[in-house]
């Protein structure tokens, strides 16, 4: 069931990573293009994958690209971006039924596979730039994103609390960049930045499903083979501690409920190991719904609505967020303390910690089952440098110890505490 | 017990129907290939449900706003603890919602499918509310709701909801308020337990890696025969009037956010079922991205790709909801007003209703190469009096006169509105 991956190097720098499995009747393949993430391009590099998503030389009407994938029985195609440690992950993806589920047993992959080529290698251009209108309108698309940010009350505080955090790092780097530098965006410089993406990225490909991958291996070897590139060379981003006291802010919004966000840094975690410990940690302190977090700061004391811990590995770091009533918020915080101490000091039963390993593995068990979870997964491998299959993970999640859990959490060191409160209540601080 | 396989000749797949002896329904869809399960044990009581009697009654009983949502968040609890405890000794992800008609609880697992199995049928068949309980609960819906008080995204389609709809409850926020939950009494929530998780009006829908044999095992061994009970609810008059054509509120937001809705004739569950298939397709070709108006609306700046369209249906209600971002979105609602006007001039383009039904093909497909909305639409086609299957019948037979005839009889711009959330000034 759960199936190893396969990865061939299709020219310098152009990796195809296949796994096959037959369960699926549709198809995800996915174009990732990595660059190491700086200040000066990432928001011009931000709009391209969104103004290549709208047409292309062969098809250079946006109307008939989208009657094309109803036409392939509704494939979904998406153009975004993405983040892992330090890089920027410019991506392209298609999703669509493998040929034998079709009605006239279309060539689905092949068309999607072409689909996809296209869209990233032929764009339409005029004089050798995208389009004026192309770019205005993903340019405004781009900032009404950016701006869009503060909607959501919840992700603005984390964002907010990661920016804070790793202020001066190539971590902060927000994937859609900022405001002020999507203005300054034209056509050239944002047809310059898609050449420069595709001279010196890095192309990792996934081909996830029941479909043939000898002829997707093909096509993408076929057109990949461009002049003139000059891949780099990938290497993790090392996520040291950072000497200095602890950093606080408070902003006041008009909100009803605070959002209260802990950043800690993990340091540099060198094995598979003690990656591994990490994730039961922050299950067992705050990843699942009988958590310490949970059951105390939720269930028993009825301080906030929801009080979770996320875990990056790409970042090296570990968030705690909540909602909490504004005159809670110091209550919280001690609360959530107190049981990161419980964890450190081994105040937890046998159970708990067979519990969280428990949660893990079958959530691990569940990510085959989705082309959409197997992606995230086997990029993630390909970037992490972990190349496990789901049930490896899952063996090495059931050999974490109680002492390695209590080692994992002496290694977390409070960074930032950012608090959103509602208007007037702000004085507290 | 009444066992049947429902067969797809268009897929070559099939569920077993299984009417327990306790009452329950079960549908059960096994696929082998699939590393997990995903489970759902629901009842059609929703939001909606404001008031009922049973049979023999005189008076109805008035239930509080809210509710069952807080009869949701309580059924987790027993005498002996926390469900979610129990689950924790499994691995099992397990969760609940409660939608407008419908109240459900979930688990997901990959491994200790029996264990998990029994956990779900054995704390919704067993409730404990005491008044303290209750009282405990109020302080922690009451945070909910302020979180659903701070989302713009909710907050635009409950105030269409609310200039849509004169009388139905479905206006009525699914959490209720502070207020309105506080007149929750445990007394009260008994009796709507027993009249609405009566196990003839529920269902269990599996779908993934799992064994029939086992859930009968299972079944056989927690439930427990019950009697049947007629639950009448009360009607509420609706007009196809709407309240208000126009509804805005201000928010610490970025850009104005928007939410149109056409209000439509509610035919039975079944009928709004299959319409709301029909619907899906029609306002794909009417404001997808292959159609001509989202092509300038998006040119034009007026809309982004957070635009989108969907169809609202339940047992007594039905609506097509346009939502997303807009600089200018009474413009929106104008241009989507004309072009219903035009296409219900010079009707559906032939390759354009062609392409949108073949799209629609690959969604149900996809849909249903997934175990978690495998036992989803298990679930919604049983309380709508369908069965699974069907539904690709019903996408692969459906005429472009058909969806031209919805829009005729059901798109109007006089029972239509729009709801607007607009940044702080």
């Amino acid at each position: 069931m759960s199936e190893q991956m396969h990865r061939q190097e299709l020219c310098r720098g152009v990796a195809l990573n296949t796994v096959a499995d037959a369960k699926f009747k549709s198809n995800r393949i996915s174009c990732n293009i990595l660059v190491p993430l700086d200040r000066e391009n990432a928001t011009v590099n931000a709009v391209v994958p969104f103004i290549l998503r709208q047409r292309f030389r062969a098809c250079p009407d946006f109307t008939r690209l989208s009657e094309k994938l109803c036409e392939l029985y509704g494939a979904s195609l998406d153009g975004d971006v993405r983040k892992y440690g330090g890089y920027q992950i410019i991506n392209l993806s298609i999703q669509g039924l493998d040929d034998r589920f079709t009605l006239d047993s279309d060539p689905m992959v092949k068309e999607c596979c072409e689909l996809i080529c296209d869209m990233l290698l032929d764009p339409y251009l005029e004089d050798g730039c995208f389009a004026a209108e192309d770019t205005r309108i993903e340019v405004q698309n781009l900032i009404d994103t950016i701006q869009s940010e503060i909607n959501d009350k919840r992700d603005y505080a984390v964002a907010k609390c990661v920016s804070l955090m790793f202020e001066g790092e190539p971590f902060a780097i927000k994937k859609y960049g900022w405001e002020e530098d999507a203005r300054a965006i034209t056509p050239a410089s944002a047809t310059a930045a898609w050449r420069d993406l595709l001279r010196r990225g890095i192309v990792e490909i996934l081909f996830i499903g029941s479909g043939s991958s000898e002829q997707a291996a093909e096509i993408f070897r076929r057109r990949f083979e461009l002049a003139g590139r000059e891949p780099i060379a990938y290497s993790r981003l090392a996520t040291p501690f950072q000497q200095r006291p602890v950093r606080r802010e408070t902003q006041a919004m008009d909100v009803k409920q605070g959002k209260l966000v802990l950043g800690f840094r993990t340091g540099e975690l060198s094995t598979g190991a003690e990656h591994s410990a990490m994730k039961v940690m922050t299950a067992l302190w705050g990843g699942t719904p009988f958590s310490r977090l949970f059951l105390n700061v939720r269930e028993k004391l009825h301080l906030c609505y929801y009080c979770a811990t996320r875990y990056d590995r790409g970042t090296g770091s570990v968030l705690v967020d909540s909602g909490v009533e504004f005159e809670n918020r110091e209550k919280a915080e001690e609360e959530i303390f107190r049981q990161l101490d419980a964890v450190k000091n081994g105040e937890f039963s046998d159970e708990e910690l067979n519990n969280a390993v428990l949660y893990m593995v079958n959530a691990l068990k569940s990510v085959t089952d989705t082309l959409g979870g197997m992606e995230n997964w086997y990029l993630t491998q390909v970037l992490s440098g972990a190349g496990e299959t789901p049930m490896e993970n899952a063996e090495q999640i059931r050999r974490v110890t109680r002492e390695d859990v209590m080692a994992a959490a002496e290694t977390l060191r409070l960074d930032t505490v950012y608090f959103l409160t509602g208007k007037g209540a702000a004085d507290d601080e | 017990m009444n066992k049947k396989e429902v067969r797809c000749a268009r897929m070559n797949e099939s569920y077993v129907h299984i009417e327990h002896p306790s009452g329950l329904t079960l549908l059960l869809c096994p696929m082998p290939q699939f590393g997990s399960s995903y489970a759902m044990f629901g009842t059609d009581y929703g939001s909606v449900d404001t008031a009922f009697r049973l049979a023999g009654e005189k008076e109805f009983f008035h239930i509080p706003d809210g509710t069952a949502h807080f009869l949701e968040h309580k059924m987790f609890e027993s005498e002996k603890g926390d469900a979610f405890a129990d689950y924790a000794r499994t691995g099992a992800s397990a969760n609940a919602f409660t939608s407008f008609d419908k109240t459900c609880y979930l688990f997901s697992c990959a491994d200790h499918f029996k264990e998990s199995l029994e956990i779900l049928l054995g704390f919704v068949t067993d409730p404990y509310f005491t008044p303290e309980t209750v009282d405990k609960e109020q302080g922690i819906i009451g945070q909910e709701i302020r979180m659903y008080d701070d989302s713009a995204d909710w907050r635009v389609m409950f105030n269409l909801l609310d200039a849509l709809y004169v009388n139905h409850p479905i206006k009525i926020d699914i959490a209720g308020t502070t207020e309105t939950i506080a007149q929750i009494t445990a007394e009260g929530l008994h009796h709507i337990y027993r009249s609405f998780y009566n196990l003839h009006n529920m269902v269990l829908a599996i779908a993934g890696n799992f064994r029939v044999e086992d859930v009968l095992e299972v079944a056989d061994k927690v439930l427990r025969p019950s009697e049947k009970l007629e639950v009448e609810r009360l009607e509420v008059e609706e007009p196809y009037e709407v309240s208000r054509r126009r509804v805005e509120q201000r928010f610490p937001i970025a850009s104005p956010m928007f939410c149109i809705g056409f209000k439509e004739k509610p035919g039975d569950k079944r009928e709004n079922a299959v319409n709301s298939i029909l619907d899906e397709v029609l306002n794909e070709i009417l404001v997808g991205e292959a159609s001509p108006l989202y092509r300038r609306l998006y040119d034009e700046g007026l809309i982004n790709t957070t635009f989108g369209s969907e169809s609202l249906s339940g047992r007594d209600y039905m609506a097509s909801m346009y939502s997303g971002e807009s600089r200018d979105p009474d413009k929106v609602y104008e241009a989507i007003c004309d072009e219903i006007e035009r296409v219900k001039r010079e009707g559906i383009d032939d390759e354009a209703f062609y392409r949108n039904q073949r799209a629609a093909w690959g969604r149900y497909i996809r849909m249903l190469n997934r175990v978690d909305s495998t036992a989803q639409v298990l679930m919604n086609t049983w309380f709508s009096d369908m069965g699974l299957y069907e539904l690709l019948d019903v996408v692969a037979e459906m005429k472009k006169e058909d969806l031209e005839k919805r829009l005729r009889e059901n798109f109007n711009r006089e029972q239509s509105a729009i709801s607007v959330v607009l940044p702080e000034a």
